[in-house]
């Protein structure tokens, strides 16, 4: 623990010594996390260098760079990674605008407040899996409640995942609904942050609220809404659930996104090296993201002081 | 200091209405689950689709007990042992996180080490990995060191995902904190463990409770690892859920909406009674002066 | 679970302590896990195994089943065995895994346990042949192949699974609305033909027909059916169109064969052929009939999520009038809480393709599962695995089975007089199971299996044609294949 610094005498001395503090209190963190993730991931960062196929019996040979070669030459990757770039766009900026929103209904204190806070809460906590699956009960056609409301609007059924634009609108919608909450957590967070003088003082200068908004609100939101961007891009990258169960990558191949792709590689074709190259080449891309992310934050958080 | 968590304005009833009406949309498709878990298959896919209909408990009851197939008794399903599981699993993997992510955040936010920013990244690295690709590996040393099938492997497993989260929020709930606070409690002859625990811990409490809400409701719901990693005897909720998802019929929507349901209650529970410190924490930590 | 180990541990060292004391018998404790998909054919498995089972060896067998969610079921198995986890004696497999698994090493080839056991080969001989075909050979020998070698088990093919629940699609009918007299009249006079009410009519049903009564039967909201007005649009038939697993593969292909076309036989390896067969003439006028007809199905089938479930419940909710299904979606169809249409179905068999001396060509892509053994267990547990496979399909185990939603793959039991009251469906499954064929087993089977699914639905969802779909899937397996050595 933090300190035992009173205990005197060989290693156990050594070992607190004040100076390995740090290295000692962030030991345990990063040996559950070495011995729990990053040694699998080594492991199948090696197995990304040779051709190996978890189905086979054969001995697998060491191939170097060709699993990366043939995967960023292969234009079915490229095409689903344009997939995920639309969805992952389009879900995030969804959130974003909806957690927003929502933010600025919630800044507001309010009688049962944290009552009705619940009712916008309550979709992060349900499964992907369940979440997809009514999802796409709703979208149906004959039984869904989407298309039986739309049904007043439209001469024939209403047909959602019919086409390439409805079925990537359905899987948005889901996600978006799902996490929009999440965004507006962080959201509220830097919405209530605003020191009030400073509004006050706007009042006093009669400025507009669009200007408000931009001198006052946006820059105490501004860190928090990068925050939310980068956490929820990391994690719709990875969606998988809500795609496979609710257009299972169809109509063709128009939903599949790169973590459907990956899942039929690694799993149903047991191109075991070969998905383990196009996961590290994904993870190069979220990587570079990031760091974009962080840039632009830390820019920002050195213009703002 | 702690900075007191407060609302831009105040409100009276009808706001509580108009904001009603919108919270109330979108917990629409929420409510609908919740109907659906109370009606009969005939009813859950009745065109018009059905807002008022016999309710029925059936599904309930089909969560905890099946009918055998040659002798038509009742069975006991192993469902209440799946929501122990989970329960379980969940709390001590995102309590374990919580525990060691707090450890090191401190020590990333007060001692900083040589290339403190590398190890904070690939920490967040961590999880940024599509699941799917570490899973033969994993799936590999679970069963090499005989974790596979037990609590503590898929509890390991998940405390291991939490960790990322955990440092990066704790850490910034800590860089908010005055120092200087912290040095005059030294001065006054304060030992490093009465720094942490009596003045550095209880500011940021909130903050640790959000951090615990936001982990818990990252992990409940995991599915992939817990399908591949857990027996018959350590099963989570979502991976027995999965078994209405098809066989003889499709999707057995009453049952899983039931299942839906009642998994809903814990987590709904402990976020409502750690509502405020979600707020107060997410506010408190993240927030760059 | 853990109860039941205990209990039957002790009972092993009673057993065992009472062989010392003077019983030559050689027993002990035998644990067989069984990898399953949690539905009633397996759990009427383990639950009658429970009550029925004792072993001619004088072992306490204990069958201890892993029953996993269908949907995550290949997943659970396929990294259990590419782990090496070694968790599983046996496994409920489906017949196209076997090519992988095979080649993995993990599933057990049975020819010689066989051949050395008449008891096994006496059941090898009753089951019938186009099972043993799909179910258990690997590399793949059609039946023709294993008709023409003469021998149960034949020279030179290796064996390996047997029928857990064999299974085929059969035409599930209301028959309220097919048989009712003004529908009936009606429908003869618009087509100058009758419309198929018992079975016998729908053993004269062609896919023309099957089409007429799509038309005939599209009938919006508000308009009568059957003496009744109708409270939402209504559908004559279904069948697969999905995009998932293999949800429109397994209805195209019976069209593809029927009218004498092919998919890449593997049988006749390495000299078939991908391109030019898979997209000749013939298939992809017999694709383009399949797709032809889905304008008669519910608005679902535009978007490619018509799976084997979907028409199911469509059919269950009373939204259509006709669908083609397996026989193991059968049971929920006469189940009051489930099923709208539970006292008014019957079952017939699937239409086929009318040939020129004007029979009925039913080939259709056979389904259900076999259960395996696996590779790495001693001999006694081996001995034991496959007195469970005889005990299974026994004749009385193999009835009470299908008395309780399962099938059977033996011929005695399908000949059993009292065999096609047992299960509606029952004279139509035995009909079907005649002329059904598989797709391919080899390692490669997902890979084929999703590119020409990805395809499928793009065709079924308008994005394409037929001859454009069959094109892009015969090059993808012609390149396949010749990678990986099956063309040369």
């Amino acid at each position: 623990m933090a300190n035992t610094a009173n205990s005197r005498g060989g290693f156990g001395a050594w070992l607190l010594d004040p100076k390995r503090r740090g290295a000692l209190l962030v030991t345990p963190a990063l040996v559950i996390l070495f011995v729990m993730n990053i040694f699998p991931l080594m492991w199948s960062f090696g197995l990304s260098f040779f051709n190996y196929k978890a189905s086979s019996l054969k001995v697998p040979k060491f191939r170097g760079l060709s699993n990366y070669e043939r995967v960023l030459t292969d234009d079915k990757v490229w095409e689903r990674f344009q997939t995920t770039a639309i969805i992952v766009g389009s879900s995030v900026i969804v959130q974003l605008i909806i957690g927003f929103l929502l933010a600025l209904m919630f800044a507001k204190a309010f009688p049962m407040r944290r009552i009705v806070l619940m009712l916008v809460l309550t979709p992060m906590m349900l499964s992907f899996v369940s979440v997809g699956v009514f999802f796409k009960l709703f979208y149906e056609p004959t039984f869904g409640i989407v298309s039986y409301v739309l049904n007043f609007f439209t001469e024939d059924h209403f047909v959602m995942l019919g086409s390439p634009a409805g079925a990537i609108a359905g899987i948005v919608i889901a996600d978006a609904w799902m996490w929009s909450p999440f965004v507006m957590l962080l959201v509220l967070a830097g919405l209530v942050s605003v020191p009030k003088y400073l509004y006050e003082a706007a009042e006093i200068d009669r400025a507009s609220a669009w200007r408000r908004f931009w001198t006052i609100t946006f820059p105490y939101i501004r860190s928090l809404l990068l925050l939310a961007v980068l956490f929820r891009t990391i994690e719709t990258f990875k969606l998988f659930d809500i795609v496979y169960i609710i257009t299972e990558g169809g109509p063709g191949s128009s939903t599949e996104t790169i973590a459907v792709f990956l899942y039929r590689n690694a799993f149903q074709f047991f191109k075991t090296s070969q998905s383990s190259a196009l996961a590290y080449i994904v993870l190069f891309i979220v990587i570079v993201l990031t760091n974009l992310y962080l840039y632009a934050v830390n820019r920002r958080a050195e213009e703002v002081s | 200091m702690a900075r007191k968590y407060r609302e831009i304005g105040k409100a009276g009833w009808g706001y509580t209405a108009i904001t009603s009406v919108v919270g109330f949309i979108y917990f629409f498709p929420v409510f609908w689950i919740i109907l659906t878990a109370f009606k009969t298959r005939t009813d859950a896919l009745a065109v018009p689709p059905k807002l008022f209909f016999t309710p029925t408990l059936e599904n309930f009851q089909s969560v905890f007990f099946r009918a055998s197939i040659t002798t038509g008794t009742s069975q006991a399903t192993d469902m209440g042992l799946y929501f122990f599981n989970s329960i379980f699993i969940a709390f001590t993997s995102v309590g374990l996180a919580l525990i060691v992510g707090t450890l090191a955040a401190y020590a990333f936010s007060r001692y900083p080490l040589k290339g403190n920013d590398t190890y904070l990244f690939i920490i967040l690295t961590t999880r940024m990995m599509p699941p799917i690709v570490v899973i033969i590996p994993i799936f590999l040393m679970f069963r090499l060191s005989g974790l596979a099938g037990s609590y503590w492997g898929i509890i390991l497993l998940y405390t291991a995902f939490n960790i990322p989260f955990s440092v990066w929020l704790v850490k910034s709930f800590f860089d908010e904190l005055n120092p200087e606070i912290e040095d005059a409690a030294r001065m006054d002859g304060a030992t490093e463990r009465r720094v942490f625990f009596n003045f550095c811990i209880p500011q940021i409490l909130a903050g640790l409770s959000a951090t615990f809400v936001f982990g818990l409701i990252l992990t409940w719901n995991e599915f992939l690892f817990a399908l591949l990693l857990t027996g018959v005897e350590t099963r989570t909720v979502p991976v027995a859920m999965a078994r209405t998802l098809g066989g003889e019929v499709g999707v057995d929507y009453g049952l899983l909406a039931a299942i839906v349901t009642l998994f809903l209650i814990p987590i709904f529970f402990v976020t409502f009674l750690l509502q405020n410190q979600l707020l107060r924490g997410v506010t408190f930590g993240t927030v760059k002066k | 679970m853990n109860k039941r180990s205990v209990i039957s541990g002790l009972m092993g060292a009673t057993v065992l302590t009472a062989g010392l004391g003077g019983a030559p018998a050689f027993s002990a404790d035998i644990t067989i896990t069984m990898a399953a998909p949690d539905w009633p054919p397996t759990r009427f498995m383990k639950e009658h195994f429970d009550q029925t089972y004792t072993s001619p060896a004088g072992h306490t067998t204990t069958l201890d089943m892993d029953f996993i969610p269908w949907p995550s079921f290949y997943e659970r198995v396929a990294a259990s065995l590419t782990s090496g986890e070694q968790k599983y004696q046996m496994i409920v497999t489906d017949s196209q895994w076997l090519g992988a698994f095979v080649e993995g090493g993990y599933y057990m080839d049975l020819t010689d346990k066989i051949a050395a056991d008449p008891e096994l080969t006496t059941i090898l001989q009753d089951l019938h042949p186009a099972l043993v075909s799909a179910y258990s050979t690997y590399p793949h020998k059609t039946r023709a192949q294993l008709e023409a070698a003469g021998e149960v088990p034949a020279p030179g093919v290796s064996y390996y699974g047997f029928p857990q629940f064999p299974d085929t699609y059969v035409t599930f009918y209301r028959q309220d609305v097919f048989c009712d007299e003004g529908e009936m009249a009606a429908f003869q006079a618009k087509y100058g033909s009758n419309l198929p009410c018992s079975y016998e009519d729908w053993q004269d049903t062609d896919w023309s027909k099957w089409g007429q009564i799509g038309e005939f039967f599209q009938r919006a909201k508000g308009e009568m059916l059957a003496g009744e007005v109708l409270d939402d649009d209504f559908y004559g038939i279904a069948y697969q169109a999905g995009k998932g697993y293999d949800f429109s593969t397994m209805q195209a292909n019976a069209f593809i064969w029927q009218q004498g076309g092919d998919i890449w036989d593997e049988s006749k390896m390495p000299d078939s052929q991908a391109e030019g067969v898979v997209n000749s003439d013939v298939a992809v006028a017999a694709f383009d009939e399949y797709l032809s007809y889905l304008q008669y199905m519910p608005p679902v089938s535009q978007t490619g999520q018509m799976d084997i479930f979907v028409i199911q419940d469509l059919y269950m909710q009373g939204k259509v009038g006709a669908i083609i299904d397996w026989v193991g979606l059968g049971e929920p169809v006469l189940d009051p809480s489930a099923s709208k249409v539970h006292d008014k179905s019957a079952f017939g068999p699937a239409p086929g393709s009318r040939k020129a001396d004007g029979s009925i060509d039913r080939t259709g892509n056979i389904g259900g599962q076999p259960f395996v053994l696996t590779t790495w267990n001693s001999e006694d547990v081996v001995d034991e695995a496959l007195n469970v496979v005889k005990w299974w399909l026994s004749p009385d185990t193999q009835l009470a089975a299908v008395a309780n939603g399962g099938q059977s793959g033996r011929m005695s039991v399908m000949a059993d007089p009292t065999y096609n009251d047992l299960r509606p469906w029952n004279r139509a499954h035995v009909e079907m199971i005649d002329w059904q064929k598989d797709v391919w087993h080899i390692p490669e089977f997902f890979e084929l299996l999703t590119q020409q699914q990805e395809e499928f639905d793009k065709a079924i969802t308008g994005q394409i044609g037929a001859k454009e779909a069959l094109d892009t899937v015969a090059e993808f397996q012609q390149e396949l294949l010749e990678d990986g050595g099956y063309i040369e």
